[in-house]
């Protein structure tokens, strides 16, 4: 970026919207700080050793070994798993619907546009318990209980868990999936259309493959909220142990025995996969773009 | 080979209004057009990536009104050229060929000859992003070509590239249209570029096709003023002006394609008949019947409605009077007051008598020969022919 010939006053200007900058990370480091802080003095007053036996070096890495084995507990890891595999699992569904949703709303206006823009923008600025209270409320129906009878239950089951996430991430997939079909120009697939490409063909011979970067955003984006999902799953499916439990359920269940250790362990943890999936989204998605 | 049959189509405030328009087989025709004329829309439509609001398209003697873009056998170069940015040039020019039923080998072989034939098989292996303007336009007409379309449509293939290789691709432009026998239907909004390629052009303007002619018709005889101010003639008064200059000097209108040629046949024939006057005698000859109906028309339209238009290439420019003049050519005293070098072409900005201001551009030889300055009185000359009269209601092509 070009950067032009500055006096005082425009240093000052640009030192002051750093100023908000540093702050605003500083605030963030210092909650993690002190999460990482917490569990690392637990541990060390767990140490059977004096203090004086203990550098500063062996000290983290005793917290480290403690809090892999704090996520290596048989309920943590079956949270973890069942985490893992719902939100990779809603990523695959959430993919399905956002491609051909996304290209439906970047390529083709219809009377109903704004109002089905705004339907599927809402659960992202929805608080997310809505969600959970109104797929429940949906199950007590009788459409809902013709589904849960007939078809497949999804009332405090696991199956339920990937409604619920899909539901609240699908719409961050479908925005990122619009954008990224709205930054590929039309006349690609016309071009494609005249050298005997049908409209589905030119779709997937060209629009697909160059949309791929902005789909591996949509997936993160749908995968670190699905994984990060709590509110609606407590109300949806609840939160039993080796069953209905994920990883944001088993922090708020270890919290309210009073083993704030573990919680804060298992939310370093998820703190540290969202900024991996949040680095992968700003590596990914966002390169070739400026 | 392209017919277009009372093509009707709206697309926001933008219509197309029943546009006519034929090109033979394998003519090269270029359709030109102001910036917003309805040019690109036009082709698109001819590709089929508009539904017709109403009117028919023939392309090959099969109605394609109805056609998907795909069954049109047209070859279609937008103006960035789309080039797909995922494949390599080699898989851009082989991207219409999956459905052939040519072997492998053929189609590797195809895609091969075209790279050759426009000496891009140096490129076969880069990604678009790594193109020059030039080069990406080749890749664009090597993909177009490669489905041996029967008519290949050109969205002002050469407006984004630099002189000199727009030359070239002009060039190649006519000698593939040649080779090939291929229709070419080329929109751009360069009367220049359309001289160099064009066999027959229309001009196009607010949704409507103006006229169709050749070239060189519709530089030297545009059908009203707006082709007249499009094609940038360097002269083009209002009748009272030229009147003012004419009263003068003599210099006398030829054809008037006008309405005045409605209101008084007699007069407009007559005025066909009439032979030129000479210098001399062109005073005596205002009151003929052919100035009788530039009079009319100057009356009747009080002047506003009629332009007179004369190319600046086709004055010239005189230091002295000469001893004789054809007699359909006319001197007009003026003092020369500009001279501005454009290149290869000189423009020197005359005021006539009456305080008329006419240009005139020279060759750079020619005004070598002349030695010209600011200041200086000089003749214009002035073909009687190269003179052309418009009215604002002159019969649309």
């Amino acid at each position: 970026m070009a950067a032009p010939v500055e006096g005082f006053a425009g240093r000052l200007f640009a030192a002051s919207t750093l100023a908000f900058v540093v702050l605003f990370v500083v605030g963030w480091l210092a909650l993690f700080a002190a999460d990482v802080n917490y569990v690392l003095a637990d541990a060390y007053r767990r140490l059977p050793v004096g203090p004086e036996d203990g550098s500063l070096l062996r000290l983290a890495l005793r917290g480290l070994v403690g809090m892999v084995g704090v996520l290596g507990q048989r309920e943590i890891l079956a949270a973890l798993w069942l985490s893992l595999w719902t939100s990779s699992l809603s990523v695959v569904i959430g993919l399905l619907m956002a491609i051909p949703i996304g290209y439906a709303m970047s390529r083709y206006r219809f009377l109903t546009h704004p109002l089905a823009e705004a339907i599927i923008d809402l659960p992202i600025i929805l608080p997310p318990v809505i969600v959970g209270l109104s797929l429940l409320v949906f199950f007590q129906s009788p459409a809902g209980k013709w589904i849960e009878n007939s078809l497949v239950q999804f009332v405090f089951q696991r199956k339920g868990i990937v409604l619920c996430q899909l539901m609240v991430s699908a719409s961050l997939g479908i925005r990122a999936a619009a954008l990224t079909f709205d930054g590929i120009d039309p006349r690609l697939e016309h071009v494609a259309m005249t050298l005997g490409c049908t409209r589905a063909g030119a779709f997937f011979r060209v629009t697909l493959p160059l949309a791929v970067r902005g789909l591996v955003v949509a997936a993160i984006l749908i995968w670190t909220r699905a994984f990060g999902l709590f509110g609606p799953l407590m109300v949806f499916v609840g939160a039993v142990r080796l069953r209905t439990e994920v990883l944001p359920t088993t922090i708020y269940l270890e919290q309210s025995v009073g083993r704030l250790e573990v919680a804060l362990t298992v939310a370093i943890f998820m703190v540290l996969l969202a900024a991996m999936g949040l680095v992968i989204v700003r590596a990914v998605g966002l390169r070739g773009q400026k | 080979m392209i017919r277009i049959e009372g093509l009707c189509l709206s697309v926001g405030a933008f219509a197309l209004r029943q546009v006519c328009l034929e090109v033979a087989s394998g003519e090269y025709f270029v359709l030109l057009g102001p910036t917003g004329a309805g040019k690109t829309l036009l082709l698109e439509c001819l590709c089929g990536l508009y539904r017709l609001d109403g009117g028919r398209l023939i392309i090959a003697g099969r109605d394609v009104t109805h056609a998907e873009p795909r069954h049109r056998q047209i070859g279609y170069l937008p103006q960035d050229y789309a080039l797909f940015p995922h494949r390599t040039v080699r898989q851009n020019i082989a991207f219409g060929l999956r459905r052939s039923s040519a072997s492998r080998r053929q189609l590797q072989q195809r895609v091969q000859q075209l790279m050759e034939e426009l000496g891009i098989d140096h490129l076969a292996d880069r990604r678009p992003a790594r193109l020059s303007g030039g080069e990406k336009q080749r890749v664009a007409l090597a993909r177009a070509l490669a489905v041996r379309p029967q008519v290949l449509l050109l969205d002002e293939p050469v407006s984004a590239l630099d002189e000199s290789t727009r030359d070239d691709i002009c060039r190649l432009l006519r000698r593939l249209n040649r080779q090939l026998n291929t229709t070419v239907l080329h929109v751009c909004h360069n009367f220049a570029e359309m001289m160099s390629v064009a066999d027959r052009a229309a001009v196009i303007a607010d949704g409507r096709i103006i006229q169709v002619g050749t070239p060189h018709e519709i530089l030297q005889r545009p059908a009203n003023l707006a082709v007249a101010q499009f094609v940038q003639p360097g002269n083009l008064l209002p009748l009272a002006k030229w009147l003012v200059v004419s009263g003068r000097s003599g210099v006398q209108l030829p054809q008037l394609v006008t309405s005045a040629k409605k209101a008084q046949p007699e007069a407009a024939h007559a005025q066909r008949a009439e032979s030129y006057p000479s210098p001399e005698a062109s005073c005596v000859a205002q009151k003929s019947p052919r100035t009788a109906a530039v009079q009319h028309a100057h009356e009747t339209s009080n002047g506003q409605d009629t332009w007179v238009m004369l190319r600046s290439e086709n004055v010239r420019v005189l230091t002295n009077a000469p001893e004789s003049l054809p007699p359909d050519m006319t001197l007009l005293p003026a003092t020369l007051s500009e001279i501005t070098h454009l290149g290869a072409t000189v423009r020197l900005r005359t005021v006539a008598e009456g305080g008329v201001e006419l240009l005139a551009l020279l060759g750079k030889r020619e005004y070598i020969g002349g030695n010209y300055f600011p200041g200086q009185r000089v003749f214009l000359a002035i073909a009687h022919t190269d003179i052309h009269v418009i009215t604002q209601d002159a019969q649309l092509s």
